[in-house]
């Protein structure tokens, strides 16, 4: 029996080792001097950070990742809240559909996906190829799932029915029982698909690489770039993304106790 | 969910239920225009010919040796990522349940759920400065143990992706295992032993069967996870590793000679798998969530 105990500790030790050591080894070598021949860093500096975060393009491929995250996330939400409720409600037939269109990203990779689109809209009049525009509607295809099922699961968990007959009978209109009665009811549900969908477009790299590239670059993009020419200013962009997707973690841990399904940690790879 | 069925509809609510649909319609213009016939489209043309005839030909002229290989090594890939990732997995998912220690298990699941979100750009970057050929587990391991593990291991390989990998493989085993094991009733255990089976025979005979539905859903959504994998290898290892996505982005980036059908029909295969993944774990999973409540 205690030979299990010290199994199982050693099992987490190495885990526990694994995980942490490529953090922590990023964050030390952000702040080294130098760090390539001796087991310690050879003196600490906070340089790498000052000269990665004064160059103009850091502020802009922030701002840029910032911006389709917004625009992804607002989007995301406006189309999948009013839909799953109004199906929920009136239209209980379309929600296999619904499903099938929020499952299927799962099974196409990043680059599929842009190939797809770069293929489809180059050959048709919609001037949107090339604009930042296609990218917040491929992230939204790859976030659909992560916005439909924790918005889907708290409709379930309330009598949404009882609600709306309540507000209708109050001579409501639909958009006031969304906006007034249903939304604030399920608000746990938006804020955790959102956030989802902002840590996994923050990060995503394939779509704006393959869709916009040098035309539009993100924080990922900015990233990338810097691994090729300068790792230690590299390593203080690795840690700044790693912070985002360490706090937005955190919230939904905190905020709606962790993800809903297990798929939704799919993704940014 | 059961409210929605119980209530009987009215005539005028039935007459209305077309018009209900139209409600829907942002949404499925919205997946229709940027998921369903771009995908469509790219299938069809894979399999299009010049003169719009229906042909394979693409299929025959986009497997070359070179790209053979390469579904090769993202079979290799994917296959000893979601294997080790699924032995790993389940072993330290099981040490976190049977963990006495409160503190340590809330916090080893927890840093499991955070860290399952770290890949791509960044993640290979971490590795690089691990185990990069400067980088400190290397130095430490010829510093301290005598072992180079240069030039014979090179992160910026196969074996280092594999490594890379399994750093957001094994964090999604443990999550999908935790509930599954926790499924797992100590009386089962107890009777099995009652009558008088071994450890051994009750883990063969009694567990194994009852996990394998989620050891078989894990196994595949690990597979599908690496095998669409592309900001990590891109970063890690630039355009000289010939993996699937690689290739493809290679096609869409114009880095070797513009073939569209090609392209699309190499997406097209990598597509059907994708496929076969996601409806094999939709089937594991829903059985495995039979034995979870």
């Amino acid at each position: 029996m205690k030979n299990r105990g010290i199994m199982r500790g050693t099992m987490l030790g190495i885990f526990l080792f694994y995980m942490i050591i490529p953090l922590v080894a990023t964050i030390i070598f952000s702040v080294s001097t130098r760090w390539d021949h001796t087991i310690l860093p050879e003196g600490l500096t906070m340089e790498w950070w000052q000269a990665v975060t004064s160059r103009r393009a850091f502020g802009m491929t922030l701002k840029n990742s910032m911006i389709v995250a917004f625009w992804t996330v607002l989007f995301s939400v406006l189309l999948v809240t009013p839909t799953a409720y109004w199906a929920h409600m009136r239209v209980p037939k379309a929600k296999p559909w619904i499903e099938l269109m929020t499952i299927l990203p799962f099974g196409i990779p990043g680059v599929i996906l842009a190939l797809a689109l770069i293929r489809f809209y180059s050959s048709v009049p919609l001037p949107i190829i090339n604009t930042p525009a296609i990218l917040v509607a491929a992230c939204m295809v790859i976030s659909l799932p992560f916005m439909y099922r924790p918005v889907n699961n708290a409709l379930e968990a309330i009598d949404i029915r009882s609600l709306s007959e309540a507000g209708l009978s109050l001579g409501a209109g639909w958009g006031q029982i969304l906006v007034y009665v249903i939304i604030p009811n399920i608000i746990p549900g938006i804020i955790n698909g959102a956030l989802l969908v902002f840590s996994t477009v923050f990060a995503e790299f394939t779509l704006s690489n393959l869709l916009l590239g040098s035309r539009f670059k993100t924080f990922p993009i900015y990233l990338v770039e810097f691994t090729r020419f300068d790792g230690r200013q590299a390593s203080a962009l690795a840690v700044i993304s790693f912070t985002v997707a360490w706090l937005t973690s955190l919230a939904l841990l905190r905020l709606v106790r962790g993800r809903t399904h297990l798929e939704e940690a799919v993704g940014a790879r | 969910m059961a409210m929605a069925e119980k209530v009987i509809p009215t005539r005028k609510q039935q007459y209305q239920s077309w018009v209900a649909w139209l409600g829907l319609l942002p949404f499925f213009a919205f997946a229709i225009a940027f998921e369903i016939i771009p995908i469509i489209r790219l299938v069809r043309s894979s399999i299009t010919g010049a003169q719009g005839e229906i042909t394979l030909e693409p299929y025959v002229r986009v497997m070359t040796p070179w790209v053979v290989q390469a579904f090769k090594n993202s079979f290799r890939l994917s296959g000893l990522t979601a294997f080790l990732g699924m032995i790993t997995g389940t072993l330290v998912a099981y040490a976190i349940i049977r963990t006495r220690n409160k503190v340590m298990r809330e916090s080893v699941t927890a840093l499991a759920d955070v860290t399952t979100n770290f890949g791509g750009a960044p993640l290979a970057f971490a590795f690089i400065i691990t185990l990069g050929s400067t980088g400190i587990i290397t130095l430490v391991l010829k510093e301290f143990f005598g072992i180079s593990l240069y030039p014979n291991f090179r992160i910026y390989s196969i074996s280092g992706l594999t490594i890379a990998y399994l750093y957001f493989q094994i964090p999604l085993m443990v999550l999908i295992m935790i509930p599954s094991l926790l499924g797992l009733k100590r009386e089962w255990q107890e009777a099995a032993s009652n009558l008088g089976a071994s450890n051994l025979e009750y883990w063969w005979r009694i567990a194994l069967p009852i996990l394998a539905p989620a050891l078989i859903g894990g196994f595949i959504l690990l597979f599908a996870n690496s095998f669409g994998a592309y900001a990590t290898a891109w970063t890690l290892t630039g355009p000289e590793i010939n993996l699937v996505p690689i290739q493809i982005a290679a096609l869409i980036r114009g880095e070797v000679q513009l073939d569209p059908a090609a392209a699309d029909a190499l997406a097209s295969i990598s597509l059907m798998l994708m496929a076969m993944c996601v409806a094999g774990y939709q089937l594991a999973i829903r059985r495995a969530r039979r034995f979870q409540k």
